[in-house]
């Protein structure tokens, strides 16, 4: 029996827009257990951001209660490893001390810090470039310099969200794969919110399915690929089965929203 | 941030010399450009020169630059002297300026409710004309050193204050939160991110504060003093030295040239990564 790292229960969350309350969150429930691959999938505006903003404790639920390894926790800020969609690399820090921040925060040396990062450059793809302002980087270098950055933190969570969306097809595939690896070797739990099916379900234990603003969990998917998964899997007929099955709960989704409809 | 997002592999190990080629390329235009600057004031002064010994103009309305550079060359010790008092005003009001500007600036950027009570005040001090509040720190404070200093350090404050509270909050807010969950405390958030974001916009004051400086030395010295650039001219003008009081012009122009440059490699030896930034956007 695995502990469960995560647990939400019937989370809520308001946002007041020019004297109105505007739901983003509607009682939204979700675990991820110890070690667990877990991804969050809905329409734009579904809550998804803020579902992992709750979870970090940079929003706090209106409603219902976050726990993590069991317990009921308000300050979360500190004890789970966020990873937001914009890099956020500082443009005045190295890459080697961008990457050592969190280390930094909590009070570790830098000498100490550095030669941390140091012995992770290569499984991180940055060596040679430890020297470097982010700006000389590409996007998939930026982003496994955050990646880098977020695992150093030492927490057994690691919350991504939409890690590889401003990456072009081909990086994102490659930066996938990388993350399966780096997932295995690693043995964190995390929590992924994405737009895109094929990446939800490719590395996913289980994949949360949200509805359109506000957001409710419509539906939850066990993805029982066996691993070590591979892109090519993703032509595989249960892969596609389970693929048109939620494609067609998002198309729905969207279509309710007003928006274009799912591809 | 983002542009580095949107091409992703643009830059990479290959194209390192390829840019450093462009760098040449880019210095070489810039040389240019002070030869440039350099004949188009040459030629000004050559005209100047002319005009004066065309139209047999007498030396105490307007002396020809030949006047100018003899009379820098022959009272250069009187010169040196008052040069370096008029200085000694400037980098003391500067640095009193830059020392208290930053650290009303990081009060302000951190509770919003100093800043209602002490922005507008920091806003009068400078719409008073300046040459109205001299007059009357003189009565206050005296003849001294005390009063050009001051006098300085008003005029330099505001742009300084101005800047870095604009740099302060100008850091990007999801920064702010990456740092919050990362657990940093407050200082942590201002040490690690606003500080450093606002370096740039705390160099943009500096520059117009050490500029503005040495005007307020001036100001300082013409109101009430009896040594400086500033008091040499005002009392050289009433003696009809009028080569004398261009030499001390000269002087003080240099004296904020030379400060506005010295700022400009301070910057690029701190804020490396800025100007690789702005490079960059050049080349691109």
């Amino acid at each position: 029996m695995t502990d469960v790292k995560i647990e939400l229960r019937g989370v809520h969350k308001s946002f007041g827009v020019n004297a109105r309350r505007v739901p983003v969150l509607e009682g939204v429930d979700f675990h991820a257990d110890e070690g667990e691959f877990v991804s969050v999938i809905g329409p734009s505006g579904s809550g998804k951001t803020t579902l992992l903003n709750t979870i970090a404790g940079l929003e706090q639920p209106g409603a219902g209660s976050v726990e993590l390894d069991g317990v009921l926790v308000t300050q979360r800020l500190g004890l789970v490893a966020y990873m937001q969609q914009k890099d956020l690399l500082m443009p005045w820090r190295t890459v080697l001390d961008n990457a050592i921040l969190g280390l930094e925060v909590q009070g570790v040396p830098r000498r100490e810090a550095r030669a941390r990062a140091l012995d992770l450059v290569d499984t991180f793809g940055l060596r040679g470039f430890e020297k470097e302002y982010p700006n000389t980087l590409s996007g998939g270098m930026r982003q496994r310099a955050a990646f880098l950055r977020t695992v150093l933190v030492g927490r057994d969570v690691l919350l991504l969200d939409e890690p590889f969306g401003a990456l072009d097809a081909l990086t994102r595939a490659q930066m996938q794969e990388w993350l399966m690896e780096l997932w295995g070797s690693l043995g964190k739990t995390i929590v992924l919110v994405t737009h895109d099916v094929d990446e939800a379900l490719l590395l996913s234990d289980r994949v949360y399915l949200l509805t359109s603003r506000p957001g409710r969990v419509k539906m939850v998917i066990d993805v029982e690929l066996p691993r070590p998964r591979h892109h090519d899997m993703s032509t595989h007929e249960a892969f596609l089965t389970i693929k048109a099955h939620m494609v067609a709960a998002l198309r729905e989704e969207s279509l309710l929203a007003g928006e274009e409809p799912w591809r | 941030m983002t542009a580095g997002n949107g091409r992703p592999g643009h830059i990479g190990e290959a194209e390192r010399p390829a840019l450093l080629g462009a760098l040449r390329g880019l210095l070489a235009p810039c040389l240019l450009g002070w030869v440039i600057a350099a004949a188009s004031i040459a030629g000004l002064v050559g005209l100047w020169e002319l005009v004066v010994r065309a139209n047999d103009i007498p030396h105490w309305k307007l002396p020809a630059p030949s006047g100018v550079g003899e009379e820098l060359w022959e009272s250069k010790g009187l010169l040196l002297r008052h040069t370096w008092v008029t200085l000694k005003e400037v980098l003391v009001g500067f640095a009193i300026a830059l020392a208290s500007g930053t650290l009303l600036a990081a009060l302000i950027s951190q509770w919003r409710t100093l800043e209602r009570v002490i922005y507008p005040g920091v806003i009068a001090s400078q719409t008073i004309p300046i040459i109205v509040i001299a007059p009357l720190l003189l009565i206050w404070v005296g003849y001294g050193i005390q009063h050009k200093v001051i006098v300085v350090a008003l005029i330099s404050f505001f742009p300084i204050v101005v800047n870095t509270v604009d740099g302060l909050r100008s850091t990007d807010p999801d920064m702010i939160n990456l740092l919050r969950t990362l657990g940093a405390k407050r200082w942590q958030v201002f040490a690690k991110a606003q500080a450093p974001a606002a370096m740039p916009f705390l160099f943009s004051g500096i520059k117009i504060g050490v500029t503005v400086s040495v005007i307020g030395a001036v100001i300082g010295e013409w109101v009430g003093s009896s040594e400086g650039l500033g008091y040499l001219a005002i009392r050289s003008q009433s003696q009809f030295l009028t080569e004398r009081v261009y030499a001390a012009s000269v002087l003080l122009c240099l004296m904020g040239i030379l400060l506005f440059l010295i700022v400009g490699v301070l910057e690029r030896l701190m804020l490396p990564w800025y100007h690789d930034q702005r490079r960059r956007r050049v080349l691109d």
